[in-house]
């Protein structure tokens, strides 16, 4: 990886040539670790752009320059453009209604058990959560809710299988409201980006429920397929979306699951942020109640770079 | 899916080919990046490319080409024959036989479509006269035997599970012999979700298969997986005799190659592939016809005879 270091040295002007073969070098390397190639590519050109014509100081090497700036860049993408305190969020309509957030995604990436982290937590911060079992479609995804919910000792809010997931939202919701919950934390089935009556639907159960946080959950196993699966669900979103509205639904933020299988192929985290914008909100990392962590920006940076 | 996008990218790399007017190092090169970029952006791993393209530079000397041999078709076919190396390991598929317990042991990591392979697959034999059952080996998910009950239930197959035994072990060496002393012919074993960075898994794993000594070991993967496939299936592999591969979610966008890669990792066939979340969403896998269909898709066949 460092086969260049120190070739180039001097007062000089990097030129194209200098930087073409380290470029391709980098975006191989980006590659192996898992950022898809397409996204590869535009971050090493953007460097490429960024440093042609610049002057190299004194007993710098080229493939040094470049390092750093890749350091800057990927930590740049990685840094949230806005930032979402869900603690605070819940804090400001505590005692008026009930939070909402909604765990979407595509099949078995991790929906529930992070839903369940995702509860642990949040009661942990003493808030009163109940759970609203949304996926009616699945097997046994109810059941394993509510193991969840026994275990967390909080409500299920369930109405068995095969109901329309948007109405046992609502019906989850307004019970929340009378009872006095702080969170409602909604399950729903997974489905894939390209099956659109289930995007509909997903669609549904969210705009009509106005509800207040949508969290893409999605594996950093994923291929290059992540930055479809998130463009394709955020998209969705705005169909069926209430037109009186002021701002178009989008996804609010990303749970990367699985986060312990993959070594330092970190890269799918930096395909899914630099392709949306969106923040990663936790990372999952095991499969307990506390394996939900925030992301350490430098150390997915250096695991990146290694 | 895998077959269309990287047949239509491989060819159209071959027919640049076609369109220089002299082969040389450089054609030969711009090649190769064109057929590793189209090969990466479906996921398959980098090594894997990586040493592809070195055995096709290597098997294609241009300057050892005796004059008056057609260069572009010697070079087509290199290509094509390290493609094929690729998606198929020339092992011949395994099939159950009649009238004996056949033991099938089910592995893969988490939520890659385990559970639900088991009982299309049960079902996929149960319609070809096999009897059938399955053991619910996985007591850890929350759930799991609920959505293997619900599963079975609805393609009425016997199944075997418990509620209070924790010990994995135990519950699948129970149910494989019941199901034994009653000669079930297909015995599928369900077993939790898994990864190489945990041992204690791959230990549990290990004795899974001691106890229930299985005919065959399926490896299931998501077809969505990208860089850490390889590493992965090559650790399953080396921990159990797994013996088959079945990719899912064949009916989503993912290209698939980084579940192909598995295949070269393992030196094990894919023997089914799964297309939705419903019990007849399985099909047959058959690595000519795979190999023949991505030839008619990009039509590469035609390509080479030119
Ligand atoms: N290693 C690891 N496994 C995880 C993590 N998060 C979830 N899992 C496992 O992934 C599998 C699938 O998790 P679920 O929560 O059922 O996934 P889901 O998205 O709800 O699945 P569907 O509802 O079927 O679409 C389970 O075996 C979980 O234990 C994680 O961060 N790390
Ligand atoms: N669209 C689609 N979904 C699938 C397919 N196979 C499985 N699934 C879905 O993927 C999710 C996970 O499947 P499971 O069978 O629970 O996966 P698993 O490997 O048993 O998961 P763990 O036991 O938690 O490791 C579920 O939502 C399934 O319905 C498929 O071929 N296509
Ligand atoms: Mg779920
Ligand atoms: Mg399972």
């Amino acid at each position: 990886f460092m086969k260049y270091f120190n070739v180039l040295t001097g007062n000089r002007v990097i030129d194209n040539l200098d930087l073409e073969p380290i470029l391709a070098d980098f975006k191989l390397h980006l590659t192996k670790k898992n950022v898809a190639p397409d996204i590869a590519d535009k971050i090493v050109q953007s460097i490429g752009t960024g440093l042609e014509g610049k002057k190299l100081a004194t007993f710098q090497g080229v493939t040094s320059v470049v390092k750093q700036q890749m350091e800057d860049t990927i930590t740049r993408i990685l840094t949230p453009k806005r930032n979402i305190d869900i603690l605070r969020e819940v804090q400001a309509v505590k005692g008026k209604r009930p939070y909402t957030i909604v765990f979407s995604g595509v099949n078995g990436v991790g929906k529930s058990t992070n839903l369940a982290k995702v509860c642990y937590w949040l009661t942990a911060n003493g808030y009163k959560c109940m759970l609203a079992a949304c996926d009616t479609f699945r097997s046994g995804a109810i059941e394993q809710l509510k193991t969840h919910a026994d275990r967390l000792n909080v409500h299920l809010f369930e109405r068995g299988y095969s109901k329309d997931a948007a109405s046992v939202a609502q019906d989850a919701i307004a019970f929340a409201k009378d009872t006095g919950y702080d969170v409602v934390l909604i399950d729903t089935t997974g489905r894939m980006q390209n099956n659109e009556p289930l995007m509909k639907a997903l669609s549904k159960l969210v705009n009509q429920n106005n509800v207040d946080l949508v969290l893409f959950v999605g594996e950093a196993l994923v291929g290059n397929d992540g930055v479809d699966q998130l463009t394709k669900f955020d998209k969705s979103l705005s169909l069926l979306a209430n037109t009186t509205q002021t701002h178009i639904r989008t996804i609010d933020g990303i749970i990367l699951t699985k986060f312990d299988t993959i070594d330092d192929k970190v890269g799918a985290a930096i395909s899914m942020v630099y392709s949306t914008g969106h923040p990663i909100i936790f990372l999952g990392t095991g499969q307990n109640y506390t394996d939900l962590k925030r992301m350490n920006i430098k150390s997915v940076v250096k695991s990146l770079l290694h | 899916m895998v077959l269309a996008d990287l047949g239509n990218q491989l060819s159209s790399a071959l027919r640049s080919l076609n369109e220089t007017t002299i082969v040389n190092e450089d054609t030969i090169n711009q090649l190769l990046k064109e057929v590793g970029n189209a090969l990466s952006k479906s996921d398959v791993s980098m090594s894997l490319i990586i040493q592809m393209r070195k055995n096709i530079k290597e098997k294609v000397k241009l300057d050892q080409m005796a004059a008056g041999l057609n260069k572009r078709k010697i070079i087509k076919q290199v290509v094509f024959d390290e493609l094929i190396r690729l998606l198929d390991p020339g092992v011949p598929l395994w099939k159950p036989t009649k009238g004996k317990s056949n033991v099938v042991m089910f592995v893969g990591l988490q939520g890659a479509g385990k559970t639900t392979s088991v009982t299309k697959l049960a079902y996929f034999y149960k319609k070809k006269g096999f009897s059938t059952a399955i053991v619910c080996a996985d007591t850890f998910r929350a759930g799991a035997f609920d959505q293997v009950r619900h599963n079975a239930a609805k393609a009425k197959i016997h199944y075997y599970g418990s509620e209070t035994e924790k010990d994995p072990v135990v519950v699948a060496r129970t149910g494989v012999d019941i199901f034994k002393k009653d000669g079930t012919e297909i015995i599928i074993v369900d077993t939790s979700g898994r990864h190489k960075q945990d041992s204690e898994l791959f230990e549990e794993m290990k004795q899974i298969e001691t106890a229930v000594k299985p005919d065959n070991c399926i490896f299931v993967m998501d077809s969505s997986i990208g860089q850490a496939a390889y590493e992965q299936a090559t650790a399953f592999r080396s921990s159990v005799k797994v013996g088959s591969i079945i990719i899912t979610k064949m009916d989503g966008n993912s290209m698939g190659g980084g579940a192909i890669s598995a295949v070269a990792a393992t030196n094990t066939p894919i023997i089914f592939i799964g297309t939705g979340e419903h019990l007849t969403d399985l099909e047959l896998f058959d690595p000519s016809t795979f190999v023949s269909k991505l030839l008619g898709y990009g039509d590469m066949k035609g390509m080479l005879e030119k």
